[in-house]
């Protein structure tokens, strides 16, 4: 499963080598910035969400109607193939994700307090059968939406999806998450690709444009995800290692898929920092920052997410989990604090999040 | 509830080491003009105290990063709260050097910012989260024993963020921001497609609710922060959008206690021009003009209260303190070290930039 997700970011990062190696050693321009994190990062990664939950309503249906063991390990395979593609755009939290709420809605983690659970327990309970209704179920709670409902309803030994009649409301209702959660990524896809949406909203800034203004501003923009994404890796997925009073479970858990999760939100980071060159802008006597990035991020791939080693990196010794949080965050306030000043990026201090 | 002495000895410990005040210590407490948390280059954070012409008298150093100052000017006393989930704040006097005193809200409890000191000074309101259950508290601490927290209210909804006590000194206004979080998770947000925003009045000695307005329909995404009150005794606030970015309606209104939740006009483009986020609210010292700041948009927005229309919008790259000067003029601290002031229509009357200083969100005047 982790070695699919290499493969697929190692073919990204091959990409983003080329371009890159065209220029090397010239800064890019913001415009270019922009062009490349699109075309070579957002753009593909959001096809590979949608390639793998386009068939997930079908993986549902099958299991529905055979419960064979063979259907089962397709939906488990099919639905880590979901998550660990949505891993990769998961801090990409501006422009059609963030609307209409279709982040939270296609994966409500964290939930530290349990509140999935309990309004899944309220709608197999209800057994309202119009949540099959087309619409019905996005009216629902965002947290019952998406792939951690769909993950409730498939990890459940007690009352397993299947064509038994114990389960056939079950059914109902996994059917209408997977299909609920193939609109949204649509949706997503949709909002970026048209013409006219998000991606040419950021390739064609100007004063016209009603979000950005010039090109700095696009670019600004995924630099921010680019840092969101490090300080959500770092806060959600590595502290709860080494800080044994956090009661947060990790994401999809239940499905076995720390790991694989962890993997692909850090092979998907790395792929869009190589995107953005932003250590073109460093002079020559800051290239040092590059050895320490790069140290940086076999550190990071070196581990496992769970507080191990994973096995399919450069480094051979096993970096603590201290480390790789330091790591992350230490990768965190380079980008922010100095790569992106070099490449006259300023992200400000309080425009960052809300308070 | 009792406070929880292990934490406030952490709390405590944290700041041995860090030196009690840098500065001029022949200065004194008329030199200052401002105050505000920042952040130094080298990564740490501290409190400055500035001059009018925007120099450092005065620092204290802090072990994480602050948000918002309460000033009781005819004390001298101060108090700055962690950001949001942070669990310390530090207590100072403007007019001596003497060490900081540092307290916690104590266990299950983290602060969201903001806090506000009773006119008598003797009693410190501050915005608190009860963790397990989510709730909003008012924390309630007595100054003369050391801030010692002595009891809870009731904040009347989830997330309080800014509460500031109204001139009739009894009423406490709330903006509760109504976003659910818990620190386990960091700072994200658990309920944006079920967040109840309200702005809540409580009477500050009994605890009890005198008035609440929700946002409701169309703006329950639509998350009070920040508040202040005009010449007239309404209270004006700031908010933070948590809705669809195309769907941003204007981020600043007014209510009372007998008056309902109204925006400012015009609502079209108006919130999303400022990038769906107003993070101080001011209000100019004769009390006509409020001043929002908006660090997303890198824009001031000056309303005149009597008209509630905008008369005035001002650029500054990551501006976010926004504080009094003079009688209708403001000051305006940015994440750059800049202190700009200009007046309500939006013209620069000066400017300083510090180096190496990131203001934070909050610039209060003394005096």
């Amino acid at each position: 499963m982790v070695h699919r997700v290499l493969l697929v970011g190692f073919s990204i990062l091959a990409l983003i080598s080329q371009a890159a190696g065209v220029r090397a050693n010239e800064p890019v321009s913001h415009a270019e910035m922009v062009k490349a994190a699109i075309e070579q990062h957002i753009i593909p990664h959001i096809d590979a969400l949608k390639a793998a939950a386009d068939p997930l309503p079908g993986a549902v249906e099958n299991v529905c109607k055979s419960g064979s063991a063979e259907s089962r390990q397709q939906l488990s395979q099919q639905f880590a193939k979901v998550v660990e593609a949505y891993a990769g755009i998961d801090f990409l939290r501006f422009g059609p994700m963030q609307e209409k709420g279709r982040r939270e809605q296609i994966s409500f983690w964290p939930d530290p307090r349990g509140f999935l659970g309990r309004q899944m327990r309220l709608i197999l309970t209800a057994q309202d059968e119009a949540i099959a209704q087309p619409g019905a179920l996005a009216k629902q709670s965002a947290a019952v939406q998406g792939l951690g409902a769909l993950e409730y309803l498939i990890q459940d030994k007690d009352v397993p999806l299947g064509p038994d009649e114990a389960a056939r409301y079950r059914c109902v209702v996994a059917k209408a998450i997977a299909g609920n959660i193939v609109r949204l990524v649509g949706e997503v896809s949709t909002g970026w690709e048209k013409p006219g949406g998000w991606a040419d909203k950021m390739l064609h800034p100007g004063p016209e444009n009603d979000t950005y203004k010039n090109e700095s501003e696009a670019a600004v923009e995924v630099v921010k995800a680019l840092i969101v994404g490090l300080s959500l890796t770092a806060d959600l997925q590595i502290k709860p290692q080494i800080d044994p009073k956090i009661r947060l479970k990790p994401p999809y858990d239940k499905s076995g898929l720390q790991k694989p999760f962890y993997a692909a939100s850090i092979a998907s980071l790395h792929q869009l920092y190589n995107a953005l060159q932003l250590e073109s802008y460093l002079p020559p006597e800051r290239r040092w920052m590059k050895d320490w990035v790069a140290g940086t991020w076999r550190a990071l791939e070196a581990s496992d997410g769970a507080g191990g080693h994973s096995s399919h990196v450069e480094r051979d010794d096993s970096p603590t989990p201290r480390e790789v949080f330091d790591r992350a965050n230490g990768l965190r306030n380079m980008v922010s604090n100095r790569l992106s000043v070099a490449a006259k990026l300023t992200v400000g201090f309080n425009e960052l999040d809300g308070d | 509830m009792a406070i929880d002495r292990r934490s406030l000895l952490l709390g405590t410990l944290a700041f041995v080491g860090a030196a009690p005040m840098r500065g001029a210590l022949a200065m004194g407490a008329s030199d200052i003009a401002y105050v505000s948390a920042a952040r130094r280059a080298d990564g740490s954070y501290t409190v400055l105290l500035l001059r009018a012409d925007g120099s450092v008298l005065r620092e204290v150093p802090l072990s994480g990063r602050g948000h918002d100052i309460a000033i009781h000017r005819p004390s001298n006393k101060v108090a700055v709260f962690a950001r949001r989930p942070g669990a310390f704040a530090v207590a100072f006097d403007l007019a001596t050097t003497r060490q900081p005193v540092v307290f916690t809200p104590g266990e299950g409890r983290h602060y969201f910012g903001h806090g506000s000191f009773s006119q008598d000074g003797r009693v410190l309101y501050a915005s608190e989260n009860d963790i397990e259950s989510g709730d909003g508290v008012i924390g309630i601490y007595d100054v003369a024993s050391g801030f010692k927290k002595i009891g809870e209210h009731p904040s009347y909804g989830t997330g309080p963020h800014e509460i500031m006590l109204l001139a009739d000194g009894k009423t406490i206004a709330v903006g509760n921001g109504g976003l659910d979080t818990v620190p386990d998770a960091g700072r994200e947000n658990l309920n944006v497609d079920t967040m109840e925003p309200s702005l809540a009045f409580v009477d500050r000695e009994s605890g009890k609710l005198i008035a609440k307005h929700t946002m409701t329909g169309d703006l329950q995404s639509l998350s009070i922060r920040h508040v202040t009150q005009d010449a007239t005794g309404l209270v004006w606030f700031g908010a933070q959008w948590e809705g669809s970015p195309s769907e941003t309606p204007q981020l600043v209104g007014s209510a009372g206690v007998d008056r309902a939740l109204k925006l400012i006009e015009p609502q079209a483009k108006g919130g999303s021009d400022l990038k769906g986020y107003i993070g101080a609210m001011a209000v100019s010292a004769d009390g006509r003009y409020i001043a929002a700041s908006a660090p997303k948009a890198g824009h001031v927005l000056y309303v005149d209260t009597t008209t509630a229309t905008v008369v005035g919008q001002s650029n500054l790259k990551d501006v976010c303190g926004i504080a009094p000067e003079g009688q209708q003029d403001f000051a305006a601290s940015s994440g750059f070290g800049v202190v700009r002031y200009e007046t309500a229509r939006a013209s620069t009357i000066t400017e300083h930039e510090l180096q190496d200083i990131s203001f934070d969100n909050h610039l209060r005047r003394v005096g």
